[in-house]
């Protein structure tokens, strides 16, 4: 790849790349003797703020900020916690399963550089039930450290203490929600919490807990090494340094990739160096820029700039910046049935608006692509997701559902008014694009 | 205290309370499903939707159970946006409530219906089937739940977990397949379960005991004490037709019962219909009773207590203070002191309300003087004396068992005396049937009204005495 500099990724390639040793032998830990031996916990705050890294789990909120939320230790002399959110779930989104797998080391490098900056004692690893290769991969590197003294007490002598645990969840999308993550990690259904209180002031059990993402908990160890210019050199002005995106549906190299936020969608799309184009002979119909919740936009507005703004300005998100390409063989009714079903399948069923708004949106969506849909149902449509957000619940379930309903209705109204006029879908669906409560096969013919 | 401004109005409210609570002690009523009073907010029903605007800053909608209230915050309960999305909300519960209302025992009382109708959300738009889930789970001796009309507003879990500690219901399954349920399905326990059934906004949680016998709006409700421990809980006690005791339910009483009651209290109302109840007097006519009206009887009571010798008067321990003042009066007038009958402590004293003392006013009495005896002692007075007063609620069936030898017998109670010396037996009311007052086990006092009529013919207990008191002062000034 060339035209800009690569980290996160940069290690990756040594096949020894998850172990202690591999991960020494590429400058592993260096950074982190320095910071216990040199830096004062708030100098790495400040370090982490001035590089402007925004959070990747989809938010993109400031990570040095939101350090500082927690409250001053000599006023509030409670324990503190970090939780690292790994319950990766959104659709499409695949990132944090490459950093758990190659390079766990360089995450825990991370978690204790954060721990040492917000003077946390502890800190929870969630990850999803499903990547249990990745637990056991971060679990042997966790043991790893340990054994070498860089968990646990008196870490590399510098009296610093400092554990790490691992949870692994059991499969629901809701427990990545920050709140449901700590209820979760509390041995409690994932119900998301109220807000306020926010996590800072009461978070695991009821104590000051900062929540970060596994890919920007990842990125701390490289701005601490190289400094905040570094990463602001990188990216946008306000959205800089690199990210690791995920490219999947009808493309020619589905991946992940680390990219400059900022990059164009269109190069990220058709450069050999990333998903190498669509098929051949294949338009764009459609892409969702940032995993499920954002929506679909349509194949026109690709050449976008991945970055937060750049996202705003077609009215998406960025995201956790994992884009799905529909191209023109496909369906987006049927795209949109399988997220929409996800919503209904996942909700935590707490808020009225979400648990039946999502099993509605569901519910109507199949109908209009099995050719049953009614008229009224495009109005309806927006009406359910007028309920459903924006803020009408304990947390963004019920947006990230009502979203993609709205973008669908917006950007691709004719072809939901299409399918409920002919009575069902054109396109032949073949292959097992959506199990269990697929549409019946006579319908597509 | 904070200034706030609700509905245009500059009020003052306790910033420790939740919003809801402010706007309802302020008279202004918001809707809720989740939010109790006596339980922690959840805020996932979204319902008490209210718009606030703090600061300055644009107004915007939000749950009052679970926004704290700060200075200056001005709250409007009824702008055009707050109606709306609670209008949506309430048509997402409808989504999947099976609108049962025929047939539902809590129609008419049932907050679905209500909010339904207050926001307008009168049309469904569903075209889909409604879930089908369990229509008749048996949750044990007291509770059906009907997993269907339910809408996972969790009032039942939490008080489970908060209230009686134990924790034995739950949501299970996810998102539009979340329901509530036991652990394992075992049935509930505890003597408190009854409460559910109150604090459910619908008709998911009901009771067998209440299941398809009235429509609420047929019901008569007014407020009473409840007679079967000694804390004395405030109830309403429901009445159809004027006649029929149907329900008994918790009232409200902040330094009592709060919002609930046992079940042993809850269910202890059937001996109020019972058929058998003395509505008149009956008299001794050699070995028969005679019928006679009540003051007929009244009279002769006073010519066979006029008639002098060794006096015994006992009470029960149901005597209000006002009819145990009248009776231990007449035990003066007859040279004795009144003493009350005092029921055996039983196994139901826990540490939420119930006290296991089955006394109601065991501390109003023994204010006044009343010596409590047991039922041994009490028969024994009686048999030693040639003449007896045997007054009040459950005073015979305290003494049913005892041997009450060959004195003459006046008694005042709901039922007949049966034993061998009786010769008038005077009808008196229940104590949901009368006025007066009750000190609980804390000595707070706490008035009895008239929940249900009396039949006619049953005078008030304290009248009756007070008449036989005057007849026999004046037979004895005549004398």
């Amino acid at each position: 790849m060339s035209g800009f500099e690569t980290y996160l990724m940069s290690r990756m390639a040594r096949e020894d790349s998850h172990t202690l040793e591999g991960y020494k032998a590429q400058g592993g830990y260096a950074t982190l003797e320095r910071v216990l031996k040199d830096m004062q916990p708030s100098e790495v705050t400040e370090i982490v703020k001035a590089s402007g890294l925004r959070g990747r789990g989809g938010a993109g909120f400031p990570t040095g900020l939101k350090w500082t939320f927690m409250p001053d230790a000599s006023k509030d002399p409670r324990d503190r916690y970090l939780a690292i959110n790994g319950d990766e779930s959104e659709p499409g989104t695949c990132k944090d399963r490459v950093i758990l797998d190659e390079d766990p080391h360089g995450l825990i490098e991370g978690v204790l550089m954060a721990c040492y900056a917000m003077g946390c004692a502890a800190s929870y690893i969630y990850i999803r039930g499903e990547y249990r290769h990745q637990y056991r991969r971060t679990e042997a590197a966790i043991a790893e450290a340990r054994a070498a003294g860089l968990i646990g007490k008196n870490i590399l002598g510098s009296g610093f203490d400092c554990e790490i645990y691992m949870h692994m969840g059991a499969g629901a999308y809701i427990c990545g929600e920050e709140t449901g993550m700590m209820e979760s990690l509390e041995g409690k259904r994932g119900h998301p919490r109220p807000k306020p209180p926010f996590p800072a002031g009461f978070g695991l059990w009821g104590q000051p807990t900062t929540v970060n993402n596994v890919e920007t908990i990842f990125n701390v160890p490289f701005i601490v090494e190289r400094g905040a210019e570094w990463h602001r050199s990188m990216g946008t002005e306000k959205s800089p340094g690199n990210i690791l995106v995920g490219i999947s549906g009808n493309v020619k190299r589905p991946g992940v990739y680390e990219a400059p936020l900022g990059i164009s969608a269109k190069t990220l799309l058709e450069s050999p160096d990333f998903a190498g184009g669509l098929h051949d002979g294949r338009k764009l119909k459609a892409w969702f820029t940032g995993g499920s919740s954002t929506g679909m936009v349509p194949g026109s507005t690709i050449d976008t700039p991945m970055d937060h703004d750049g996202m705003q300005s077609i009215g998406a998100m960025l995201g956790t910046a994992a884009m799905i390409m529909i191209d023109d063989s496909q369906c987006v009714v049927r795209a949109m049935e399988v997220v929409a079903r996800f919503y209904d399948h996942e909700s935590c069923g707490q808020c009225s608006q979400c648990r039946e708004g999502t099993q509605w949106l569901h519910q109507i969506f199949r109908r209009i692509e099995q050719g049953k849909g009614l008229p009224q149902d495009v109005d309806m449509l927006t009406a359910i997701a007028s309920g459903m957000a924006p803020g009408k619940t304990i947390c963004a379930l019920s947006d990230a559902a009502a979203i993609p309903a709205n973008q669908m209705v917006k950007h691709f109204r004719a072809e939901l008014e299409e399918h409920i006029q002919s009575g069902g879908c054109r396109i032949n669906h073949t292959g097992n694009f959506a199990r269990g409560a697929s549409a019946p096969t006579e319908v597509h013919a | 205290m904070t200034k706030i401004t609700l509905n245009g109005r500059e009020i003052e409210v306790d910033a420790s309370k939740p919003l809801i609570a402010a706007c309802e002690e302020n008279g202004v009523d918001v809707p809720r499903y989740c939010y109790h009073p006596g339980l922690s907010p959840e805020g996932s029903c979204r319902i008490c939707q209210v718009e606030v605007s703090e600061g300055g800053r644009p107004p915007r909608v939000v749950v009052s159970c679970r926004t704290p209230i700060t200075e200056g915050m001005v709250v409007n309960t009824e702008t055009p946006e707050a109606h709306e999305t609670r209008r949506q909300c309430l048509e997402f519960l409808l989504k999947n409530h099976p609108l049962d209302c025929p047939i539902c025992d809590k129609a008419g009382e049932c907050t679905l219906q209500d909010y339904s109708f207050a926001e307008g959300q009168t049309e469904g738009k569903t075209e889909e089937p409604r879930r089908k889930l369990e229509k008749r789970m048996d949750l044990g001796d007291v509770i059906v739940l009907d997993q269907e009309r339910c809408i996972l507003c969790t009032r039942c879990v939490r008080y489970q977990e908060e209230v009686t500690k134990k924790p034995e219901l739950t949501n299970a399954g996810l998102a539009s397949n979340t329901y509530i349920t036991t652990f394992g399905e075992r049935p509930l326990t505890g003597n408190y379960q009854g409460n559910l059934a109150d604090i459910c906004p619908v008709g998911a949680l009901t009771l067998k005991q209440f299941r398809f016998q009235a429509r609420v709006w047929n019901l008569e409700k007014e407020s009473s004490i409840c007679g079967e421990c000694s804390r004395g809980c405030s109830i309403s006690a429901e009445v159809l037709r004027r006649n029929e005791v149907k329900r008994i339910r918790p009232l409200f009483d902040a330094d009592v019962n709060k919002w609930w009651m046992c079940d042993t209290g809850r269910f202890a109302f059937e001996h109020f219909n019972d058929a058998e109840r003395l509505t008149g007097g009956l008299v001794a006519s050699g070995d028969n009773l005679l019928v006679t009206t009540t003051k007929d009887a009244l009279a002769r009571a006073a010519e066979v207590l006029g008639t002098g010798g060794k006096a015994a008067v006992v009470g029960s321990a149901w005597l209000s203070q006002e009819e145990a003042a009248a009776l231990a009066a007449l035990a003066g007038a007859l040279g004795t002191k009144a003493v009350f009958v005092s029921p055996e402590a039983n196994e139901l004293k826990d540490d939420l309300l119930h006290t296991g003392d089955p006394a109601p006013n065991r501390r109003g009495l023994e204010e006044l003087g009343l010596k409590a005896v047991s039922a041994a002692d009490a028969a024994a007075a009686v048999a030693g004396a040639e003449l007896a007063v045997l007054a009040g609620e459950r005073v015979l069936a305290g003494l049913a068992d005892e041997n009450l030898g060959t004195a003459k017998l006046v008694t005042f109670d709901t039922g007949p005396c049966l034993a061998a010396g009786v010769e008038v037996c005077l009808p008196a009311p229940f104590h949901i049937e009368k006025v007066g007052t009750w000190l609980n086990v804390d000595g707070l006092e706490r008035n009895l009204t008239v929940a249900r009529k009396a039949p006619a013919g049953v005078e008030p207990l304290d009248r009756s005495l007070n008449t036989l008191h005057a007849a026999l002062a004046g037979a004895g000034a005549q004398a």
